[in-house]
């Protein structure tokens, strides 16, 4: 049943998220044209502002991109999970952790195809003059580079990718979970479920000024590396992840209220 | 057998407001049963418990033996006073999607339906008139074989010329064997169908009995009696 729980939940998502995702790829396209004709320097007034106002347009459709994705799986989680189309998902013969994993996976998915192609996005953009295949694998070297200041086994920035999507993992549950305790309020489920977002979100706060104060970075006695804090960053997004799990189950399967 | 629904002290509240107030109540299989009673009295509330989409407050509840989970929602066809299908989706999507979420759907009675019914199954949801909305969600729920057909308010949103199909069309698709819990404020509408009512006031259950054990006994129809029980 996860399988085609998944099936839906992609079919249900991808009308919106596709055409979002290509506008990211077109109007990467249209971007690195006018750096590449070096439109703002022309001496024709016209084109300048034609050029800017594409750079513009790019800017914006990369924000709408992420925060409509963003906004829409939010939306899409609440109005199929506890809107009338729950009445529908509660009623399958299915278990509610086939119902979260199908939701959280195809969630997930989305951000990360997203996240990739903003990178991909903004990687292309600043090398717009050159070759551009060359350039993207020159970028993600470049990028290693800056970044790194000291040796870093590949093993740590294998890691440290990974806690990134367990991050992004965890963010998505953090959105499930909190709009699930909502649910636990008659009267005002997005108003508690926005109370419990902001509560965990400094909660979180308090946790990794904790780490970085008792682990010695920011009193200096440690230089800071992305890669260096990777064991700190999976351990405690797995954590949360778990926690997070857990609790939009127990709402889920023990405490259903649909209106 | 074991009836098909068993009520043992089944009490929600709302907020400290009571919704049902230790209800016992034992639905018997291969019958039509009426919930019956006024707005607001628990009707909606109890199916929505059998349905596992409200958890009781104390008491319990059981289908075929089992408390609400992923088993006794295979044995539950269930119609929800509400629309509850995505608006973007065609009607044979949704007619693929029952099929592969229920073992015991019969495509070709939906579509036989359908086609009598003259609803398109290329149609998207949305494009569809709120009755024949109603209409497809009622195909869907009666093309199970199930052993429990649960219908919310079945006939509220349908005009008069159509609410005569819709009581058709459940008398004359579900598994014999299996039984119809059928809740509205309509009785008499669908009081011909009727084997058993359950009248229910403010979450309370005040009658259960036979439809034609009331005619016989209070010389009048169920929904004559029913406005007298219920009378304001």
């Amino acid at each position: 049943m996860l399988g085609k729980l998944m099936k839906y939940e992609w079919q249900a998502t991808w009308k919106l998220l596709v055409p979002t995702n290509l506008l990211i790829i077109v109007m990467t396209f249209f971007a690195c044209l006018t750096v590449r004709l070096d439109g703002l320097s022309s001496r024709n007034e016209g084109v300048v502002f034609s050029a800017g106002m594409i750079l513009a347009v790019y800017v914006l459709s990369m924000f709408v991109a992420l925060i409509g994705t963003a906004i829409y799986l939010i939306y899409r989680f609440y109005t199929s999970t506890y809107g009338d189309q729950g009445y529908l998902l509660h009623t399958l013969p299915v278990d509610k952790h086939h119902i979260i994993i199908a939701k959280v996976l195809v969630s997930q998915a989305w951000v990360m195809i997203s996240a990739f192609l903003m990178y991909v996005s903004i990687l292309f953009l600043f090398n717009a003059e050159k070759d551009i295949m060359t350039d993207f694998i020159d970028g993600l070297k470049v990028m290693v580079a800056q970044t790194i200041d000291e040796r870093v086994s590949a093993f740590a920035v294998v890691m440290a990718f990974i806690a990134v999507i367990v991050s992004m993992l965890a963010r998505v549950l953090k959105v499930t979970a909190c709009i699930s305790l909502g649910q636990l309020s008659s009267n005002h489920k997005l108003l508690v479920a926005f109370a419990f977002y902001f509560a965990i979100y400094i909660a979180q706060q308090v946790v990794a000024t904790l780490y970085y104060v008792f682990s010695g970075y920011i009193n200096r006695t440690r230089s800071w590396n992305p890669f260096d804090s990777w064991e700190f960053v999976l351990i405690i997004e797995l954590i949360y992840s778990v926690v997070f799990y857990l609790l939009t189950w127990y709402v889920m399967d023990r405490k259903l209220n649909l209106d | 057998m074991a009836p098909i629904v068993q009520c043992m002290g089944l009490t929600k509240t709302y907020g400290g407001k009571l919704a049902l107030n230790q209800i016992y109540l034992n639905l018997e299989r291969g019958r039509i049963i009426g919930l019956l009673g006024p707005n607001g009295s628990g009707k909606t509330t109890l199916i929505k418990i059998m349905n596992g989409l409200l958890n009781p407050t104390a008491g319990e509840i059981l289908i075929n033996g089992l408390r609400p989970g992923v088993e006794t929602k295979f044995s539950i066809s269930y119609l929800p006073e509400r629309t509850y299908l995505a608006p973007g989706m065609r009607v044979m999507d949704i007619v693929q999607y029952f099929q592969d979420f229920y073992p015991d759907f019969q495509v070709d009675r939906a579509y036989d339906m359908l086609a009598r019914l003259q609803i398109q199954p290329y149609e998207r949801l949305k494009n569809l008139s709120k009755g024949t909305k109603e209409k497809v969600q009622l195909i869907l729920v009666m093309s199970r074989d199930a052993d429990l057909y649960v219908l919310d308010e079945p006939i509220a949103g349908v005009d008069p010329a159509s609410r005569d199909y819709i009581l058709h069309t459940i008398v004359g698709n579900y598994n014999r064997n299996a039984t119809i819990l059928l809740s509205t404020h309509l009785i008499s509408d669908v009081e011909n169908i009727l084997d058993e009512v359950v009248f229910i006031r403010q979450g309370n259950i005040v009658l259960q009995a036979g439809a034609e054990q009331i005619r016989r006994n209070e010389g009048k129809s169920v929904d004559r009696f029913f406005r007298e029980v219920f009378a304001c």
